[in-house]
């Protein structure tokens, strides 16, 4: 594996293997953000502003 | 280059691989400390399991003042996504992957959607009670966020216990898998006592911001223990790379080819039955101990840790007997024939008046449904066709999840309408529980008798998948 042209070090990852892994990490904070706004709407329905 | 930035960058390729969450190589042997921490999956699920099913029951009820029927809709709707769990698992066995993994993407998924629901549930709670300036707005938005938190939560639970009982399958050898679903079914009951202790103990004194943080504490907790039991266990190529042009089956083409195999069918009706069986009095042992034997709060609620207690004694003998080469589903007919003198025990105490006979019948209800579950789920791992496993435990999980949510609801219904109708014979206010607890017995009896073509047969079945 070590000698794979394609893999990139230190992780040892290749090209198409690291966009994989970057799509979990962007798809994650994509439903972080949705969930953020869903909680903060009912949030502010609750206690807009905190009043 | 100098000679410390060629120290730093000696550091950073020594550092590489370890901040990847693949593990190194498939390990013949699987160590308990990572199968400890692979166990934690089932920590989680259990927290979020009494979260739904017995903290936010009474907050809703209580404090929150929402009308029980709504409250039993909400806690009902996690249920609904109980029979995706066999789709799940299909599609986690043919998930393609560059990076090789087919468990990881799943369970990471499952967490994000177990801790959305969470996160947005007290909020959604607070709107739904029509709290603060909330009562202002129309009731469906409330409903709404409230049915989508319980939705979201159900299916990351479902997901996450899915594959991870999926994952423990295809790292455990075949010798070590009663050890493996001994400890996945200990540490759910730890999950589920652990949590409900604690949650009693945090919302004591419940005002919103408390129930604002401990459900969002418990939605952290969720992803910290999921993401410790996950890094480093699959490794890498495990599934197929998106440059295998080979076509792969649908689900309906790899569930017929599942369902024919190994009596799969039968297995998952006695799964049904029993799971129906051991389930029915689950909400009814504490009234019936209170009206019945006019035991005390204090008592009926040592009934929980009893029929908890049962159920570690009946996992722990069952992987012992199970490791040293007994049968499943002998050990399972063997929960299930305990199962008859318990039920038959709660029984009599009612007509006895006796505490005693209550709690002895109430541990060994725990103890035959251990030993019932701890021998349907170690046959349906050590049966699982190679490249079916997610299906194969989607399968049971399906299964098992949906018939003990139906039994519950049935066995609160059948109670309701026997006692209603039969308020003036002998047995009085005894005869809807009493009613209940027989047709567990007849339901045992039909396990029994449908598993008996099952007894014997695995040695050879798991001899042909090896």
């Amino acid at each position: 594996m070590s000698d794979d042209p394609n893999r990139v070090w230190p992780t040892g990852l290749t090209i198409a293997e690291s966009e994989e892994l970057h799509k979990h990490v962007i798809d994650g904070a994509r439903v972080f953000f949705l969930i953020s706004v869903f909680a903060h709407l009912l949030a502010y329905a609750y206690s807009p502003w905190l009043h | 280059m100098n000679r410390v930035s060629v120290k730093v960058m000696n550091a950073w390729l020594s550092l590489g691989p370890r901040f990847m969450p693949f593990a190194d190589a498939a390990t013949p042997d699987l160590p308990l400390s990572r199968l400890l921490r692979l166990s934690l999956i089932q920590v989680s699920v259990g927290m979020s399991l009494v979260l739904l099913i017995g903290t936010l029951n009474r907050v809703m009820i209580v404090e929150l003042d929402v009308p029980a029927s709504l409250v039993g809709v909400m806690i009902s709707l996690p249920l609904l996504f109980a029979p995706f769990r066999a789709l799940i698992g299909f599609r986690s066995d043919a998930h393609k992957s560059v990076l090789g993994w087919k468990r990881v993407p799943f369970i990471y998924r499952g967490t994000m959607v177990q801790f959305g629901g969470l996160a947005i549930m007290p909020f959604a709670l607070l709107v739904l009670s029509g709290g603060g300036n909330s009562g202002q707005l129309s009731t469906w938005i409330g409903q709404a966020a409230a049915a989508v938190a319980f939705l979201l939560v159900g299916a990351g639970l479902h997901t996450t216990q899915t594959i991870g009982l999926a994952l423990a399958t295809d790292l455990a050898t075949q010798e070590a898998k009663p050890k493996v679903v001994g400890l996945m079914y200990v540490m759910l009951l730890i999950g589920t006592m652990g949590s409900a202790l604690l949650f009693g103990v945090l919302l004591s004194e419940f005002s919103p911001g408390r129930l604002v943080q401990v459900i969002q504490g418990t939605a952290v907790l969720t992803i910290i223990l999921n993401a410790v039991a996950l890094w480093k266990q699959e490794a890498r190529g495990s599934s197929t790379s998106q440059s295998n042009t080979q076509r792969r089956p649908t689900f309906s083409q790899s569930w017929s080819q599942f369902i024919q195999e190994g009596q799969a069918l039968r297995r998952l009706i006695v799964v049904g039955l029993g799971t129906m069986a051991f389930s029915m009095e689950d909400v009814l042992l504490e009234p019936y101990g209170g009206a019945v034997l006019h035991l005390s709060v204090a008592d009926t609620t040592k009934l929980t840790a009893t029929l908890a207690i049962g159920g570690l004694f009946g996992f722990g003998l069952a992987s012992r007997l199970l490791s040293r080469g007994a049968d499943p589903f002998r050990m399972a007919c063997m929960g299930a024939l305990v199962g008859i003198p318990a039920f038959s025990a709660v029984i009599t105490a009612g007509f006895a008046t006796s505490a005693i006979l209550f709690g002895s019948g109430t541990f060994l209800i725990g103890f035959g449904a251990g030993l019932f579950g701890h021998g349907t789920l170690t046959a349906t791992m050590m049966l699982a066709p190679r490249g079916q496993t997610g299906l194969a435990l989607g399968a049971w999980g399906a299964v098992q999840a949906t018939t003990a949510g139906f039994a519950i609801a049935l066995g609160g219904i059948i109670r309701d309408l026997v006692a209603s109708n039969l308020q003036s014979n002998l047995l009085g206010y005894a005869s809807g529980y009493d009613a209940v607890y027989g047709l567990e017995i007849v339901l045992l009896l039909v396990t029994i008798i449908s598993m008996l073509p099952l007894l014997g047969h695995i040695g050879q079945k798991v001899d042909a998948l090896s």
